[in-house]
């Protein structure tokens, strides 16, 4: 029996051949089996080489055997009948900043526009139309900017009115702050511990590496300025949660060595995200770059794959992140839970899709004056739905990668699709290998979740 | 052959394997207590074996309660299209002429029980074995040929030895319980009440509510009877007059036949006293005077009490020392009875020393601590020295080294009452200590010192009990001469006591009581002390501590 896809609301009307509904995975390390990626479903299965190459093939027996095996089509990637008001908000407290990076998207943290700070009876309104709309889920109220640092009384002030209004409606919150670290005094490291704050740094590298485009404005180095001041929240992090995230320009794609010295820096979550969009043009990864950056990518995790061989955690968090995703199968239709579970608030009030859009009329959906726009936001996420994108729906890898970045799609257009299928396809390989020889042999724990 | 092979979360949940779940088999199912609630598993292994029924997990090994010659397993009609069931067919039919012949007719006499089980060259003897043992042995046959012996010890002793095969006990092709069930009997010991469960439950999921061993009800209003407090019963006796209480047994077995049985704890389950406190409690609870007790107004008020609290430890700990050479010991007296008394009493009152000294140590601990943690405005330890007065029943008294008259012994007891004034003041420190802005390990300590001393009380009414029948005469019959030692005869005794005190001042001194050279020279001190002390002794002399 053959089964067809059935496509999550209304296809286009030119679909000249149905999506992929697997992918084929040859596998060729000693007593490792070939996979195969079904589509629908995250789902990942093992299968014996002569049906492998059956599949490869197009046998059309083959193709049965695989569907009736694979079982059901779980539940479909449609959205919830009405969507749900966000559970977070970030909030643009500053909309400035006093380092001068080459590359920011934000533009110094004015995103194009005057400098700006969020005055404190804007914080509280969005807080309080997040809490009222959250019906006792948990909250998350993140701070950025700019450099949220800089606004450092409304920052204070917001935790502790969450606190106090979560309270009063029974719901729990969480924080989480995007930091280029150059600011934090003792108080924020109490406030950032006692919070259980998920504190997001921005740094390239080590001082090297760092700093040839992470510039402070007076001169030094924005690596040792940032390190002097994290220093004690990384020694002693309390109930907060640092990660560190670094940018790849395109002069210099190196991965492996980003990750060793934010290693060193005392960072134990590191992560990479490659330039798209940027004020100089020079520094975005161009068409002949992604190979190379894949190549980066796997060097790294070949690294980690040792690291943890010898008993470690892993520290590369694309790759980790990216493995408990396959592991549990996530499907997505979206990248990211931008203008349905989250919504960024700038510093006049007004609500964007996200942090990546704040002030581009496109991305607006409403002011925390009126409350959010359901329409808005509807209709957005309607249009990025991936089975609506090109050339996503005919993707084997839509439903992992969700389309990509909605803010750098609609700027820059989808760039690097080989690249995401080719880190995609590894890291699915990757998986089976660390199921097969660590996860089900001695380290069932790995995956966070047991695996018999 | 499978081609095919689920890797991730979504894809196990996707594949579609046939049959039931494993946690759905009979044989997977858990049994809380026996009879189980869920699933009695001994409901079907009393059939293990085709044509013969048994009481499995009764008292003793596994006694044979049935035959029954129509079992369908003893059928070739059975297993028609089940080759992989079936048993040889001559053994089903041999079995089955036995059971339908004169072995079943002697059988089914009664009195029979299974003496061994025979499975792949290896024999079991139950005969003897406890039924759970016995039934876990007959859980653990597999399927396939099983050869049996059962006994008949009664009347005309006999041995009948059956060859047969252990009942595959769901066919192999529908799953289906073999028919030889009768409607109602897997599941006949289902519905038991809670109350077995708790009786017999020996996974301690009870634990909480089900205490083992209690101690009995102390009389209100009065001092606390020593025999009481020192008499573990069991909590679970039949017998619940209070005058017919005796001591429970150091075993489980020991203590079972006088416990509540199944039907009688159906019945009675609301007897079982509220335990509180350790003890059994019939009444409405009245706290004990720590409850009540009134916490100091300041860190430096419990500190200054801790300081005096020192002293009286110290005091008494050696008013007890001193008063123990004044008890005879065994070689000095006449009789078992007597000998033993003397024996017990001296270890007893030094057994008390000890503690008391422990409380000096603990008591100087918490002061430390709540210097350390900056409580307190000032330093205030650490406290070795000496209390002029004790506290006496109504008053005061001064300190005395003093032979262990009866009216000696009976200020002991009243130093350490319950509610007295030692224990008074640590209730005081207690309270304190249970405010939140002090250390939980403080409290514990004050709780440990506290109960300790509820300790004192009854091991000193157990002495003066212990004496009281030799104690006729005057002097008391158990008492020597004892003097102070000569200030001289002393000396070498209480230069090694003030090297202890100098050892331990020192120690306290230094962070949380962690020098432990200077302690462990103080513990080597006190075993010359003591041997000081018996030389002096032996002279009708007793270390002239002050």
């Amino acid at each position: 029996m053959t089964q067809l896809i059935t496509l999550s609301g209304n296809p286009p009307s030119h679909t000249p051949e149905p999506p992929p509904r697997w992918r084929l995975i040859d596998v060729d390390r000693p007593g490792g089996r070939p996979l195969v990626f079904v589509v629908k479903g995250s789902r990942l299965f093992g299968v014996e080489r002569d049906l492998f190459e059956a599949l490869q093939a197009g046998v059309a027996d083959a193709e049965r055997v695989l569907m009736e095996a694979v079982g059901e089509t779980p539940r479909g990637q449609d959205f919830a009948a009405r969507l749900p008001e966000p559970a977070a908000i970030s909030l643009n407290i500053a909309q400035s900043c006093n380092l001068s990076c080459t590359y920011c998207y934000a533009d110094e943290g004015r995103f194009g526009g005057k400098a700006q700070f969020m005055a404190v009876s804007v914080a509280f309104q969005a807080i309080d139309r997040l809490i009222d709309g959250a019906q006792g889920r948990k909250v998350t109220v993140g701070f950025i900017g700019g450099e949220p640092f800089l606004n450092r009384e409304v920052l204070y002030e917001s935790v502790a009115y969450t606190r106090e209004r979560a309270r009063a409606k029974g719901c729990t919150a969480g924080f989480s702050a995007t930091t280029n670290g150059t600011l934090i005094n003792a108080d924020d490291v109490r406030l950032l511990r006692d919070n259980g704050f998920v504190v997001s740094v921005s740094l390239d590298g080590g001082a090297i590496l760092n700093d040839r485009h992470r510039r402070a404005s007076s001169g030094v180095s924005g690596f040792d300025m940032a390190l002097s001041s994290l220093r004690p929240l990384l020694e002693n992090p309390g109930k907060a949660r640092v990660a560190v995230r670094a940018t790849v320009a395109r002069d210099d794609l190196r991965v492996a060595e980003r990750i060793e010295e934010l290693a060193e820096a005392g960072f134990t979550e590191i992560g990479v995200s490659p330039l798209r969009t940027s004020p100089d043009a020079r520094l975005v990864l161009r068409d002949d770059d992604w190979q190379r950056l894949l190549e980066e990518m796997i060097r790294a995790s070949e690294r980690e794959w040792r690291r943890v061989r010898s008993g470690a955690g892993f520290r590369f968090s694309n790759l980790a992140i990216a493995l408990k995703q396959l592991h549990a199968g996530s499907a997505k239709p979206l990248p990211c839970g931008s203008a349905a579970n989250y919504v960024s608030v700038s510093a006049q009030g007004e609500y964007f899709t996200c942090h990546r859009t704040i002030d581009d009329a496109r991305f607006s959906l409403g002011s925390t004056a009126d409350g959010l726009s359901m329409r808005q936001r509807e209709s957005f996420l309607n249009a990025r739905h991936v089975d609506r994108q090109e050339p996503c729906r005919a993707c084997w890898a839509r439903y992992l990668c969700g389309g990509g970045c909605h803010a750098e799609v609609l700027s820059a257009g989808r760039s690097g699709c080989d690249y995401i299928r080719g880190w995609l396809e590894y890291c699915l390989e990757f998986y089976d290998r660390l199921l097969q020889e660590m996860v089900l042999r001695e380290r069932p724990d790995l995956l966070g979740r047991e695996v018999i | 052959m499978a081609k095919i092979f689920p890797l991730n979360l979504t894809a196990r949940a996707a594949a579609i394997v046939p049959g039931n779940p494993v946690t759905t088999r009979l044989e997977g199912g858990v049994g809380n207590c026996f009879p189980g609630l869920e699933f009695d598993h001994r409901n079907l292994d009393r059939r293990f074996f085709p044509g013969l029924v048994f009481a499995m997990g009764s008292s003793t090994g596994a006694p044979l309660v049935a035959v029954d010659a129509a079992d369908p397993d003893l059928s070739p009609a059975k297993f028609e299209g089940l080759p992989a069931d079936a048993p040889p067919t001559a053994v089903q039919t041999a079995l089955r002429l036995a059971l339908n012949g004169a072995e079943g007719q002697a059988l089914g006499e009664g009195g029979w029980s299974l003496d061994s089980i025979a499975q792949g060259g290896k024999t079991i003897t139950l005969s003897n074995l406890d039924g759970m043992i016995a039934w876990r042995l007959v859980r653990s046959l597999e399927p396939g040929p099983v050869d049996i012996v059962l006994t008949r010890a009664a009347g005309q002793p006999r041995r009948i030895t059956l060859n047969g095969w252990r009942r595959r006990f769901v066919s192999t092709r529908s799953g289906v319980i073999s028919e030889a069930y009768q409607p109602g009997e897997l599941t006949q010991s289902l519905c038991s009440p809670w109350m077995h469960d708790f009786r017999d439950c020996a996974c301690t999921y009870w634990a909480s509510n089900h205490p083992d061993i209690v101690l009995g009800e102390q009389a209100l209003g009065a001092d606390p009877d020593p025999v009481i407090e020192e008499t573990p019963i069991d909590w679970l006796r039949s017998d619940r007059a209070a005058a017919r209480t005796p001591a429970a047994e150091g075993t489980e077995a020991g203590n079972r036949d006088a416990q509540m049985d199944h039907y009688e704890i159906n019945e009675r389950w609301q007897d079982l006293s509220m335990v509180l406190q350790g003890h059994e409690n019939s009444r409405v609870f009245s706290p004990r005077d720590v409850e009540a007790a009134n916490p100091f107004a300041s860190t430096d008020g419990l500190a200054r009490e801790l300081v005096k609290l020192c002293k009286l430890e110290q005091t008494v700990a050696l008013e007890y020392l001193y008063a123990l050479y004044s008890v005879k010991d065994a070689s000095q007296v006449t009789g078992k009875n007597f000998k033993d008394a003397v024996t017990f009493v001296r270890h007893e009152i030094l057994a008390i020393a000890v503690s008391e000294m422990r409380h000096l140590r603990w008591a100087n601990q918490l002061i430390w601590e709540l210097e350390h943690a900056g409580l307190t405005t000032q330093k205030f330890g650490p406290e070795l020295g000496l209390s002029d007065k004790v506290p006496n029943e109504g008053g005061e008294r001064d300190r005395a080294l003093r032979p262990l008259t009866p009216a000696v012994l009976t200020d002991f007891i009243a130093v350490e009452k319950p509610s007295g004034t030692l224990d008074g003041a640590y209730a005081r420190v207690l309270a304190t200590l249970r405010q939140p802005q002090y250390p939980e390990a403080l409290k514990q300590l004050a709780e440990r010192i506290l109960a300790d001393g509820m300790q004192h009380f009854t091991r000193f009414r157990e002495i003066e009990r212990v004496l009281a029948p030799f104690a006729t005469g005057n002097p008391p019959a158990y008492l020597q001469n004892l003097t102070k030692a000569s200030k001289a005869a002393g000396k070498a005794a209480v230069d090694l006591y003030k090297g202890i005190l100098a050892d331990l001042e020192s120690a306290y001194q230094s962070g949380d009581m962690e020098d432990a050279a200077r302690i462990a020279d103080a513990r080597a001190a006190m075993f010359t002390l003591k041997n000081e002390a018996d030389k002096l002794a032996k002279a009708g002399t007793g270390v002239p501590y002050f």
